[in-house]
């Protein structure tokens, strides 16, 4: 066994069970206090991560990879989880019962995808994807008494069952064509045999693409995100937005670039076409909505758009653009998602509406939920700008090649100017529009200390990009593309 | 790590830490704001101390993009940089220490000294940049930081428009500066003034006059230089010391710093050079035509600075890089001790700034007529004095290089003396005018009158031996002092000081000779020469003009067409998308399959 390659999914496993095992004999009174101490633990076991080093084999029969783009995901999750912990103690008291089943299923969701970022082999994607997506099952209906969060679940179970379905039935075509479930092996066949007219290769790509496509919220796989995101409790909503998202990308990556690479010229115009599509139903969806978590599930959408526009360059530019691009995407949704909750804590609603005038009832609040909006629109010198700025550059850079990719850059111009509407209206409510309700809305320090690191992230890298930037491109040589 | 690091970054960490923290304890917002800049001056020193062990540090490298575009973020240390250290930290310290008595009692006591803090960060910044565009960010956060102060008293209405009005005015001459800018790049392919002395050889003559030319509006704009120049008078409206710090000392001085600092790009272009000596020397001259008629003691030193930043770009046109800083190293001295000066005399008066209701406060407040006296001297050029030495290099330059400048500057001189004089003997000396003011009014504290004490200091050793000049150009430098010219030119303040003492120097002064003698240009320097009401006529008429047409063009063209249309489509494009969001999950379920079956339709058959 290489205890090494896995220690970091056996904390949080371990972890898990510790904490059902002691509420299972000692219940726990207070679960706004665990949540707080889970989130510390996880983030000190993120600061733990940045003293591993990658490992340049596959381990695990080559199954398992701990390499620097494995090592970034598994950073961003335990980010993404701390936040989501620290979201879940401000949330808890709203949940009836199994408050503290509810961080098992986090933890367990997150260990699902720090295994996703390593997998290197069909098999254990397929099983890590399902550990993440049970769990999920379970967390968006958690609100059993609500008839929105049910909903939510049933949607999202029949859905997601339905994806599955079709990607272990994409895999067994893969894996019988082939004969291998092993990226690099696939692309060794791939590579060395005549791939001209294989229909049943094809097909299974396809099938696989659609799983992916459904973890992702790209179209046409999307139409589940505006209702469960709505209906979902926001810490799951979160989860999603920032977890779920990055795993399916990582997990798109490594199949397309690794594995699939020699069919490039078969998947790239479908994932162009993916990517064009994405940005507009996500942006032009959300124009209508009265509803800021239906909102952000739109606008879920559009950003799965952007990000396959890095995908769909196919260059180390673009890979890297989108690893930078979910590195500060992560801290500017966990950002909006941490202020709303702070917010529907007290308002018990989540129309826009309600947050009327909310910077003169928690100015922290208001700033941070506004910030959030604007970096999600990229508005320098905000993260988003220089995000987006990354990833239309690898697109215009591809487009020199192939003048398909223009159209694409120009789509996701148009995409950023609808965009800033619907963020904008956010912002406006904030600050220009007046509520009947004036009493201050109290904000606990564990919220402000998030929010003030959120923030922090979102103005220094927006300012100061290259830490991140670096990061980025070290983990992009994995794929060693130009 | 480097200090000059430190000593950049310790006032913006000032003004973070009291807008966060310590809003609430005002003594304490004070004492972070001053230690900041204390500490900064201290260590500034100290890196003036160690010459010849100079480094510059690293560079960070901030943006890097493809195609070799790198955008740096450096401090220099050379001779200019650590020379404008001193100045920026020595005369700040003194005025953030002053303002704590001066700015005493006022409700927005923390935020005065955040924003000085903010300020002192931008102006260091311009001192350290070692690249077009990170002078051009703190150029521009100058002017935010001086907006913030000038209408720091923003429910005053003047205030909130001067604020409006200088950066308004200011923008203008950045928009030229930054064409420069964006030219120069085009031209030589790098911001970094260390590669671009190389690469300026290769540029044609024309397009270098031209870049040069852009590139000073930026100067005119900042350092208030005819055309640009009615934004200083109106800053008057912020609290003196921030007058005597930024719209006096510091960052009116940037504009001549930043050709000091580019001298490269100017020295070789003729034409650039005639423009700027032409501009400076008209400044200089017309400023202090003004000021002889000006009431508000304030207004009188804003016009006499404006005047005396005519000296230094002149300076710089007539290629005399060295003269320049040192007028500006001496003039910082001065000219800081007397806007405190005026302040302290304005504190005692409960905020009287009209000369005419003042009189006779030389019995009532001895430290500040002293020193005021010291830096009037000085202002006026009167040896052993700072502004003596300075202000002679200038002049024998221009004996030099032009005559037609040299015949300004020494009237300009002329003038200087005599609305100063004019300024003390009304203020200062005569009977009291306001009975009731001057029974009132009483020497400042300690905390006022030991800024004004080490700056008088100042004011009177800053020019000895010229060793700003000799640490400038420590080779030698060029314009050797002859002595006889110099103190023959000591004949022109002493004239102007005669002529103001044989018209004001009596119990009850008057402009009534003077009106009489002068007719109709009295109401023409009265009035400034019209040039606000000209800029006035001209936005609301060609301004307002062309504005009233692109609005109808805008509203129907643009947004009932276009934006209206776009806006319509998109809107009911979204509205239509709805649709497919039934909310029922067997046609969601149809919609992914549809949507699948398209796609592999597509690479199937394709």
């Amino acid at each position: 066994m290489n205890w090494y390659a896995i220690q970091l999914e056996c904390l949080l496993a371990i972890l898990a069970v510790v904490v059902l095992l002691t509420d299972a004999f000692r219940p726990v009174r207070d679960a706004r206090r665990i949540g707080l101490i889970l989130s510390a633990l996880v983030g000190l076991t993120l600061l733990y991560s940045f003293t591993m080093q990658p490992l340049g084999e596959a381990v695990f029969q080559g199954m398992y990879r701990l390499d620097t783009l494995a090592l970034f995901f598994k950073r961003l999750f335990l980010l993404a989880t701390a936040f989501v912990l620290l979201m879940s103690a401000e949330f808890v008291e709203r949940i009836e019962a199994g408050r503290v089943e509810f961080y098992v299923l986090l933890l367990l969701c997150a260990t699902g995808m720090l295994v996703l970022a390593s997998a290197n082999d069909f098999i254990l994607m397929f099983v890590a994807l399902e550990l993440v997506t049970i769990c999920f099952f379970v967390l968006t209906s958690y609100l059993r008494r609500q008839v929105p969060s049910l909903e939510a679940g049933t949607k999202y179970l029949i859905l997601g069952a339905l994806s599955s379905g079709l990607t272990v039935y994409g895999i067994a075509y893969l894996l019988g064509i082939t004969g291998t479930a092993n990226f690099e092996k696939l692309r060794a066949v791939l590579t060395e045999a005549p791939v001209g007219e294989a229909t049943g290769l094809w097909f299974g790509m396809v099938l696989v693409l659609a799983g992916l496509g459904f973890k992702i919220a790209s179209v046409p796989f999307q139409v589940w995100a505006p209702d469960v995101y709505q209906g979902a409790p926001t810490p799951v909503t979160a989860m999603l937005a920032v977890g779920s998202k990055a795993a399916g990308f990582v997990l798109l990556m490594r199949v397309l670039m690794t594995g699939l690479l020699p069919l490039e010229p078969v998947w790239g115009p479908v994932v162009l076409g993916l990517a064009g599509a994405s940005l507009v139903y996500g942006n032009l969806g959300a124009l209508p909505q009265r509803d800021i978590k239906r909102l952000l599930g739109y606008s879920s959408i559009g950003h799965a758009g952007y990000v396959l526009m890095g995908v769909a360059a196919v260059n180390a530019l673009g890979v890297a653009a989108v690893l930078f691009y979910h590195g500060q995407y992560a801290f500017t949704t966990l950002c909006a998602f941490l202020a709303i909750v702070a917010v529907t804590r007290v308002t018990g609603r989540d129309d826009i509406a309600s947050f009327a005038g909310l910077h003169r009832r928690a100015p922290i609040l208001g700033l941070a939920l506004f910030l959030a909006m604007m970096s999600l629109a990229g508005v320098p010198p905000l993260s988003g700008f220089f995000g987006k700025f990354q990833l239309f550059a690898a697109v215009i850079d591809r487009a020199q090649m192939d003048a398909r990719y223009y159209w694409l850059a120009g789509i996701g111009a148009a995409a950023v100017v609808v965009s800033l509407y619907f963020y904008l209206n956010v912002g406006r409510a904030i600050y220009m529009q007046s509520s009947d309700r004036t009493d201050a809305i109290p904000v606990s320090w564990p919220v402000r200390v998030g929010l003030w690191i959120c923030m922090g992230a979102m103005i220094g890298l927006g300012v100061y990009q290259r830490p991140l930037v670096d990061a980025a491109l070290q983990a992009a040589r994995v794929f060693g593309l130009e | 790590m480097n200090p000059v690091w430190l000593i950049l970054f310790a006032p913006l960490g000032a003004a973070a830490v009291i807008t966060l923290v310590t809003q609430r304890w005002k003594m304490l917002s004070a004492f972070v704001s001053c230690a900041a800049i204390l500490l900064g001056f201290v260590l500034s020193v100290g890196i003036f101390l160690q010459q010849g062990q100079w480094q510059s540090p690293e560079p960070l490298r901030w943006l890097v993009l493809e195609g070799g575009w790198v955008i740096e973020f450096g401090a220099t240390v050379d001779r200019l940089s650590v020379l404008m250290l001193l100045v920026v930290t020595g005369v700040g310290s003194a005025i953030h220490i002053y303002s704590i008595g001066y700015m005493r009692g006022d409700p927005g006591f923390s935020r005065y000294f955040a924003c000085l803090s903010l300020f002192t960060f931008s102006m260091l910044g311009i001192v350290l940049s070692n690249n077009f565009i990170q002078i051009f960010i703190f150029w521009e956060l100058v002017g935010v930081s001086s907006y913030l102060l000038i209408g720091y008293w923003f429910e005053r209405p003047s205030a909130a428009e001067a604020g409006k009005k200088a950066f308004l005015v200011n923008r203008i001459g950045d928009f030229g500066m930054m064409l420069g800018i964006l030219l120069l790049w085009t031209e030589a392919g790098t911001f970094s003034f260390a590669e671009l002395p190389e690469r300026v050889a290769a540029i044609p003559a024309g397009t270098l006059g031209l870049i040069s030319a852009l590139i000073f509006c930026g100067a005119v704009g900042k350092s208030a230089q005819v055309p640009l120049h009615v934004w200083l008078p109106d800053a008057m409206e912020g609290p003196t010391p921030v007058s005597a710090l930024i719209h006096a000392a510091t960052m009116v001085a940037a504009g001549v710093y930043m050709l000091c600092r580019v001298a490269f790009l100017i020295l070789p272009s003729e034409t650039a050079l005639t423009l700027i000596a032409w501009v400076g020397g008209v400044t200089a001259l017309m400023a202090a035509t003004i000021a002889i008629t000006q009431n508000d003691i304030k207004r009188i030193l804003a016009y006499s600075t404006l005047s005396q930043l005519g000296y230094m770009i002149m300076s710089v046109g007539l290629t005399g890089i060295t003269p320049a800083m040192f007028h500006l190293t001496t003039h910082a001295f001065f000219k800081a001790l007397l806007f405190l000066g005026a302040g302290s005399v304005i504190h005692a008066l409960h905020h009287e700034q009209d000369i005419w209701k003042m009189g006779g406060l030389w019995r009532k407040m001895p430290v500040t007529f002293v020193t005021f006296l010291i830096g009037t001297l000085a202002l006026a050029g009167v040896w052993p004095l700072s502004g003596f030495y300075s202000k002679d290099e200038i002049l024998l330059l221009a004996l030099k290089e032009n005559m037609a400048l040299f015949v300004v500057g020494v009237v300009t001189a002329f003038l200087t003396a005599y609305y100063m004089g004019r300024g003390c003997f009304v203020a200062f000396f005569g009977r009291p005018r306001d009975r009731h003011a001057y029974e009132h009014a009483h020497e400042s504290p300690l905390v006022m009158t030991a800024p004004l004490v080490f700056l008088a200091i100042l004011s009177v050793i800053g020019g000895w031996g010229s060793y700003v000049p000799h640490f400038l150009q420590p080779e030698g430098h060029g314009a050797h002092h002859e002595a006889w010219k110099g103190f023959l030119l000591l004949l022109v303040p002493a004239a102007g000081f005669g002529v103001a003492a044989w018209i004001y120097g009596r119990a009850e002064p008057s402009d009534e000779p003077v009106k009489a003698a002068l007719g109709r240009l009295w109401n023409v320097l009265e009035n400034k020469y019209y040039f606000d009401e000209v800029y006035l006529w001209i936005v609301r008429n060609v301004q307002g003009a062309v504005a009233s047409g692109c609005e109808l063009f805008d509203r129907w063209a643009l947004q009932r067409l276009g934006v209206g249309g776009l806006a319509g489509v998109t809107g009911l494009a979204g509205k239509t998308l709805r649709l497919l969001q039934t909310g029922n999950v067997q046609a969601y379920a149809f919609v992914f399959g549809v949507g699948l079956t398209v796609i592999i339709f597509y690479v199937v058959v394709r």
